[in-house]
């Protein structure tokens, strides 16, 4: 409704989204996440075919969310068919056993509902919102996607040709490239330094036999989590998930590990040039999984190093010195590895400055405890803010599906609020003085360095 | 075909005539002029409180633009009595979130935070309605961080840069003209006095609207907002903008190179926003265009014809002055902009001479009224759009704009297609990466 013309006053992430891929914002929410009260998130329980299936009721408003999420993601790419998963997730609703591509766009926008799939790291989700009333049609529509996909031959090559347009579009946004690049050097020799769209040449190399080999092998109903939230009760998610999903069967093979990602030898540095006016600066490394305990102290380190506007960074780089829009840092926990990041964009002829102030207050964070003040600030925003960031059905099954294929238990919300509670300065500092030196970092640098 | 078309309207009329915005919210106007609405929703233990003042770009002047903008940023900079960054840090200590964006036509702020924690939001905002500190030396340094804000949304982003380019060509009388951020060498030339009398003129409370949706009690709520927004005086009446954009009279054109990987196509036409009926009418048409993988611009485009990465238009429903309806394109590669403006053309072309089906224009309404009931589910949503609604006339037009979108016609579609999409009235643009 005309609306899109709007500045914020702040911006975050934006390393990840000129592709149009899910970029893990649901795994990210789980990184600041701690309940408000101990009424439990969700009914979980496990089907007989294996299928985990997670409910919570919202009853207010008469919408539905749904995620299907499988363990599929481009993790689990071949080295030589990077960008399978990606490709998979994108031609999952272009037709079923029923139904072709069109026919189910039009079946579920004609209710103004939507149904998506798409692909990360770690899996694929397929994800629909619709209102109360169209919930049946929204289910078969998901199950139709998820157990009958026929990956016509025809929309396999329409989307590689998409995906291959989209990967070259993407070379003109900076964060983009710098998130590519430094993805790379981070996770040198794991899939995850793989981008998960793959190149344009890996891509077009990917055949429509690769994309039903990699579904066949990957969609199981032991590896798939269902969450059901909103206007619907836990016996009513039940009978029509089983009717759908119940008769799944799962195959027999064991499917191949995949192994956890080790820090690369050694901190690289990378440069891209672009004729642009502005530089982007992106400084990378391995951290630690949200099952580590030291995963507490790292993500409060985070939040007082360039969490929020009254973090470290923020107020050195931008308020007080005027050198960056957008600077900040976060923490991206995933199935087998997690990255720790800083970014910041300025103008070309300040890089060295704003490199020298990242790299200053990283060996900061480690020499000396933070502040009384910091520490409070950081961690009662971490804790306060958790009902914030669950505040729709769709967040809410993000948040869920999530926890579940992390085996992080759906007491991880309120587990995640007692840790943090927990966590010391001389804690933060013993982290920060583990993973925060700035040698062991990575850089990326994209601009105009000529 | 006809009762399969019918019945979801009829069903979901129902399902949201018991959500009627008018029948809960608690409305008032203070004896400054401060407008108030609250709404209960007591689901989850927080709130949104937004505050929303009347100005924008729209407001500058030539040789100021931006300065809506930059004040947006110097609201942050502290009041005497919370110094420079305590807003931010009040709010975050104290679990909540904040930001603020500035458009056209309004400049908002919203802090979404634990219900129990209101009070502190509404001493905050009153705090800074009247007694921002407005440095020099905090100016100074902002200034710098505009204009790296310029840069990453305008310099170094071909769609950025292109819209801009468009929008200036499209107005030439009016303030829609020029970009939100503003001009580069305005950013820099801005003086603080020019800021401060821009917040003294337009940051009065019966220039504002404070809207609040969540966990509390509404009559309280309304006191507390009473004692302490109601002891800043009533400020002048802000000047009103005068300017009209006269008829266009023929077809401009700009064409930018620009270091970019694919072109873009932009095409933007004068269309009367929410006074006119027809507005309603280019909102469904709109959708029809653009709404959905099952849109007219998806599926020819870059479905079926492989011809477009992405296709798309955009009405301003809600924008205070006649402003533009958008198309663009970003071809595929081996795709020129031309044929893509020979085809976003056509598909204009066709919607003067050809009615919408029965099926398109059900789809279209089901999606606007569903899109209602998904913006319910967030207090943050909620209290937009009870904002949004307010700013263009009244907060209860939420609910007569559905009754209005089920009433269009396909001949509706057709008569405003042929009034307002005249080739002589569009503006375009066509960004070409530099080889």
């Amino acid at each position: 409704m005309g609306t899109r013309v709007e500045l914020r006053a702040r911006r975050r992430g934006g390393a990840c989204r000129a592709l149009g891929l899910a970029c893990g914002a649901a795994l990210a929410s789980v990184t600041a996440c701690g309940s408000a009260d101990a009424a439990p998130l969700a009914h979980r329980e496990v089907l007989p075919n294996g299928i985990v299936l997670l409910v919570a009721e919202r009853p207010a408003v008469p919408i539905v969310a749904v995620r299907v999420l499988t363990r599929a993601g481009a993790v689990y790419d071949p080295a030589d068919r990077a960008g399978l998963a990606n490709l998979t997730g994108a031609v999952l609703t272009r037709g079923t056993a029923k139904r072709t591509g069109p026919e189910l766009d039009s079946a579920i926008e004609f209710v103004g509902g939507s149904v998506e799939a798409g692909a990360n790291r770690d899996s694929i989700t397929v994800s629909m919102t619709a209102q109360k009333k169209d919930l049946a049609l929204g289910l078969d529509l998901v199950s139709e996607v998820v157990l009958t996909p026929t990956f016509p031959e025809a929309e396999v090559a329409r989307k590689v040709s998409e995906i291959q347009a989209a990967i070259k579009r993407s070379e003109e946004d900076p964060g983009t490239v710098a998130a590519r690049a430094l993805s790379r050097l981070v996770f040198d020799g794991h899939a995850y330094g793989r981008p998960v769209e793959g190149t344009r040449e890996s891509v077009g190399r990917l055949t429509r036999d690769d994309v039903v080999k990699f579904y066949r092998e990957r969609s199981r109903p032991g590896t798939t989590v269902v969450a059901v939230v909103g206007a619907v009760t836990v016996d009513e998610a039940r009978r029509e998930i089983m009717a759908r999903f119940g008769s799944w069967s799962r195959p027999a093979d064991p499917l191949a590990a995949v192994p956890a990602a080790t820090a690369p030898a050694a901190a690289r540095e990378e440069t891209v040039t672009r004729e642009l006016t502005q530089t982007t600066i992106m400084f990378g490394r391995q951290a630690i999984l949200q099952t580590d305990p030291d995963y507490f102290p790292m993500a409060v380190a985070s939040y007082v190093l360039g969490g929020g506007s009254a973090s470290r960074l923020y107020t050195r780089v931008r308020e007080e010195s005027g050198l960056a829009y957008s600077v900040y840092s976060w923490v991206a926990p995933w199935r087998y590895g997690a990255s720790f990041a800083v970014s910041a964009q300025t103008r070309t002829a300040e890089v060295p400055r704003v490199v020298t102030m990242i790299r200053e207050e990283l060996a900061r964070m480690g020499r000396e405890p933070v502040a009384e003040r910091e520490l409070t600030l950081a961690k009662q925003y971490l804790i306060g803010s958790f009902p914030l960031r669950l505040d729709t059905s769709g967040k809410v099954a993000d948040f869920l599906v999530a926890v579940e294929d992390r085996g992080l238990g759906l007491d991880y919300a309120d587990r995640y609020k007692e840790r943090i509670g927990r966590v010391t300065a001389a804690d933060v500092q013993r982290v920060a003085a583990k993973y925060l030196t700035p040698a062991a970092f990575s850089l990326v640098i994209v601009g105009d360095t000529k | 075909m006809r009762i399969a078309i019918l019945l979801p309207l009829i069903v979901s009329l129902l399902a949201s005539s018991s959500a009627r915005a008018a029948d809960r919210v608690v409305a008032a106007t203070l004896d400054n002029g401060l407008r108030v609405l609250l709404l209960e929703d007591q689901r989850s233990p927080i709130v949104s409180f937004q505050v929303w003042y009347r100005v924008g770009s729209r407001n500058e002047q030539r040789g100021s633009t931006g300065i809506a903008h930059f004040l947006e940023h110097m609201m942050f900079k502290g009041t005497p009595s919370h110094g420079p960054k305590q807003f931010a840090r009040l709010v975050e200590e104290n679990g909540g979130q904040d930001n603020a964006f500035t458009s056209q036509d309004v400049t908002s702020y919203y802090v979404d935070i634990a219900a129990d924690k209101l009070d502190l939001v509404i001493d905050l905002e009153a705090d800074r309605m009247q007694n921002l500190l407005l440095d020099p030396k905090e100016i100074a340094s902002e200034r710098e961080v505009v204009i790296e804000e310029r840069r990453t949304r305008t310099e170094d982003d071909p769609s950025g840069f292109l819209g801009e380019e468009v929008s200036s060509i499209a107005f030439k009388a009016h303030a829609y003209g020029a970009p939100i951020i503003g001009w580069m060498d305005d950013i820099k030339r801005v003086t603080p006095e020019e800021i401060r009398a821009f917040y003294k003129t337009y940051y009065v409370p019966n220039n504002a609207v404070v809207v609040a949706v969540g966990a509390f009690r509404a009559a309280d709520t309304l006191e507390k907002i009473k004692k302490r927004f109601g002891r800043i005086p009533r400020g002048k009446v802000p000047p009103p903008m005068l300017a009209v954009e006269p008829a266009q009279n023929g077809e401009r054109r700009v064409v930018v190179r620009k270091q970019a990987e694919l072109p873009i196509v932009y095409m933007a036409w004068h269309v009367p926003n929410h006074r006119s009926d027809d507005a309603v009418a280019l909102e469904v048409l709109s959708t029809i265009l653009s709404g959905g993988r099952a849109s007219r611009l998806y599926r020819d485009l870059v479905y079926q014809r492989q011809l477009a990465l992405e296709a798309g238009g955009d009405n301003a429903y809600f924008s205070i002055d006649p402003n533009l309806f958008w198309f663009w394109a970003t071809p595929m590669p081996g795709q020129t902009p031309e044929k893509l403006e020979t085809e976003l053309s056509a598909h204009m072309e066709r919607l003067k001479t050809e009615p919408v089906t029965d099926e398109e224009l059900a789809r279209a309404k089901n999606q606007l009224e569903a899109a209602f009931v998904y913006q319910e589910d967030s207090v943050h949503q909620r209290a937009s759009l009870l904002a949004r609604f307010e700013l263009i006339g009244a907060f209860a037009l939420k609910d007569s704009f559905l009754a209005k979108v089920r009433a269009i016609t396909a001949a509706d579609l057709t008569r405003v297609a042929r009034t307002w999409f005249a080739p002589e009235r569009k503006s375009v643009g066509v960004l070409l990466p530099k080889s």
